[in-house]
């Protein structure tokens, strides 16, 4: 069906439409003080089996996060190119990472995709943290693959303490445009989970199996 | 589609069985699971208020928003296709896979894929379709249909699932659901980086930026929309809101009310295909919007429904869907939601019956996220199908009778005393345990007072009145 005749009828069914009016809106949580949000933050967090740590200085980044990739007995990595923080990437190679590029895909998408199979662990610098439901935001693009907090077993993103917001509604309402200037976000609350074997919860279904999250001062 | 044609007949067939207790079991979890969440917020009440506002307005501009949306996405270098009804949709699905030489398809769980029949028209044409969502995996696995919309196995144990993955992946039999996992995992990572294109459905679309969001937990939606080439999305018309702010508040609430999280694991907020230098995400975006009956609803008294933004919180609170399980709906979409969308988009033959299949107790509304007067629908829907002659007639001309007696007090008088001598026949000691013909239903699980020798009207002129 072309594009004009879908939408006339659309339009002609909905003057007939019998919709009720709705009620008043109410209005949204407050604002909280940006130690409550880091209260908030931690505790919520913690529900959704993510691991936070800090907040560490700049500086402390490199040694927070090869002490998390460490622990889980990693042996490659994949980051994003800009990280809120200096000297990640060589602070992991220096205690015997591999480090996984990314690439633009090109014709021979498939291996370029199982270039990604193996990949211990990923890191990511957020866009926000939402502190009533414990998410990083990431903004996808040149430099920032999606694959980084999706193929590893373990996601380490690092955020800045300024960039924790409320709720995923007030820190649309605040960047209300970001969407059209990314082809890809995604509010990640947790590590991958299922409960579709008898509703037990099971960690790291597709997506990794570990989420840390390193607040930053 | 099951094989009894009424939603009674399906009925009889599940209740009491293995299927219906696991139903009922899983349900109980996710109830708890929502009050906790609800517990916890009390400003979920005006959440609720926000979103059925955002939902309501979105309804009723839908035309205008539908039409800025695909001129947003083209901008952001997407298509848009419109399909009438589901044989459209199929074939602008098999046109694009077939135009990108697209093979090998991956798939997250969407309920209007169900609705269209996607999957078989696919797997005719010789394509390769793999569900990735572990629950409906195993259900494709199994030759299966999904028997709730948030959990598509909630019918199956852990005991079947395991001896299923041992016969069809070739697999040691293990019943522990982490193993289950570990196997799904590893044969459905392969299966995911190999493939040509991936088709999910759309929780929302956002008009101003003509963006789609895709919520999961496992992070298979993810995968399907990065990993392959060709991104296909089959959205329902009526999901859409106005703004990116709209789309979060409307999240928020869809989160809490379908397992009490606070967010999905992952909201994936896809605007058109990778750009220039991006290092993933696919080549090309298309959106299929898809009518296949909603502008019939739209347009009439059950137009409330398209606001459903599919959390099944109703299903979960039903009486009748936990006793009975989705499969006795006969539907893809199934429970108190159902009885309304399924008669709404493909008739009301054979589907008069569902708006039946409910005690109108009212819980489906109050756990609403968007408050959807459901009740008042069913019954709209149900006197519909007597105005159309639709219920057996003993039903049509019983309830005749019954208005027209209720209405005059010397009919309802000696209809009465009639009542109190028949049952005479058949009750002992003041109850009846057994009626006949089609009270017959009514008594199989609980037992019917005797009507009083003596109405309350008659007693009151004997003893108090003067």
């Amino acid at each position: 069906m072309d594009r004009d005749s879908f939408l006339t009828r659309v339009g002609r069914a909905s003057l007939t439409s019998q919709l009720p009016d709705p009620a008043s809106l109410s209005a949204d949580l407050p604002e909280l003080p940006p130690a409550d949000l880091l209260i908030l933050f931690r505790t919520r967090s913690q529900t959704v089996n993510a691991v936070v740590h800090g907040p560490v200085t700049r500086h402390g980044v490199p040694r927070a996060v090869t002490g998390i990739a460490t622990g889980h007995d990693a042996s490659s990595f994949m980051a994003w190119d800009e990280l809120p923080a200096p000297g990640v990437p060589s602070a992991l190679q220096a205690v015997g990472m591999e480090r996984v590029d990314h690439l633009v895909p090109s014709e021979r998408r498939v291996d370029h995709n199982l270039g990604y199979r193996d990949v211990g662990v990923g890191i990511t610098g957020a866009e926000a943290a939402l502190a009533e439901s414990g998410s990083v935001v990431l903004v996808h693009g040149e430099g920032r693959p999606r694959m980084a907090s999706l193929a590893p077993d373990v996601h380490i993103a690092l955020v800045e303490l300024d960039r924790l917001d409320r709720t995923l509604a007030h820190w649309a309402r605040k960047n209300p445009t970001l969407i059209t200037e990314t082809a890809n976000l995604v509010v990640v609350t947790g590590p991958s989970r299922t409960g579709d074997i008898e509703q037990q919860l099971n960690l790291g279904v597709h997506g990794p199996r570990h989420v840390h999250i390193v607040m930053i001062k | 589609m099951s094989q009894p044609v009424t939603f009674l007949g399906r009925a009889e067939a599940l209740i009491g069985t293995h299927e219906a207790d696991a139903v009922d079991h899983g349900v109980r979890n996710f109830l708890e699971l929502r009050e906790k969440s609800v517990e916890e917020l009390p400003a979920l009440e005006g959440l609720r208020d926000r979103a059925r506002a955002i939902r309501l307005h979105a309804l009723r501009h839908l035309d205008r928003l539908l039409a800025h949306f695909a001129d947003q996405l083209q901008a952001a270098g997407g298509h848009v296709h419109w399909a009438a009804d589901a044989a459209d949709a199929r074939q602008i699905a098999s046109d694009i896979l077939d135009r990108t030489e697209s093979r090998r398809v991956v798939k997250s769980k969407s309920m209007v894929s169900e609705e269209i029949e996607l999957n078989a028209h696919l797997e005719a044409l010789g394509l390769d379709v793999t569900e990735t969502d572990l629950g409906e995996f195993i259900a494709q696995l199994a030759g299966d249909t999904p028997s709730h919309i948030i959990a598509p196995v909630l019918h199956m144990t852990r005991e079947d699932i395991g001896a299923l993955f041992a016969d069809k992946l070739g697999v040691p039999y293990t019943d522990d659901p982490f193993q289950l996992n570990r196997i799904a995992r590893a044969h459905l990572r392969e299966v995911f980086l190999r493939a040509d294109a991936g088709i999910s459905g759309v929780n929302m679309a956002v008009a101003e930026s003509g963006s789609i969001v895709l919520v999961t937990n496992e992070g298979n939606g993810r995968l399907i929309t990065t990993a392959p080439r060709v991104h296909i999305a089959l959205m329902g018309m009526e999901r859409i809101v106005s703004r990116w702010e709209d789309a979060a508040v409307v999240l928020e609430t869809l989160a809490r009310s379908a397992t009490g999280q606070r967010l999905s694991v992952y909201t994936n907020v896809i605007t058109g295909p990778r750009r220039e230098d991006d290092p993933d995400g696919p080549e090309e975006v298309h959106v299929i919007i898809i009518d296949n009956g909603r502008t019939r609803i739209l347009a009439g008294e059950t137009a409330e429904i398209l606001a459903c933004i599919r959390c099944g919180a109703c299903l979960n609170a039903c009486p009748v869907f936990r006793t009975a399980g989705g499969h006795a709906y006969g539907s893809v979409y199934s429970g108190p939601f159902g009885s309304i969308v399924t008669p709404g988009l493909h008739g009301m033959d054979p589907w008069w019956d569902l708006p039946f299949a409910s005690t109108l107790c009212g819980a489906c509304e109050e756990v609403c996220p968007v408050r959807i007067q459901i009740p008042k629908m069913l019954l709209q829907l149900r006197q519909q199908a007597a105005s159309e002659g639709r219920l057996p007639g003993w039903l049509q001309t019983g309830i005749v009778r019954y208005a027209r007696t209720t209405v005059d007090p010397s009919r309802w008088a000696r209809a009465k005393r009639w009542a109190f001598r028949l049952t005479g026949l058949i009750a002992t000691g003041g109850w009846i345990r057994r009626m006949p013909g089609p009270g017959r239903g009514w008594t199989s699980s609980r037992d019917l007072p005797r009507p009083a020798k003596e109405s309350f009207n008659e007693w009151w002129r004997t003893n108090r009145g003067s």
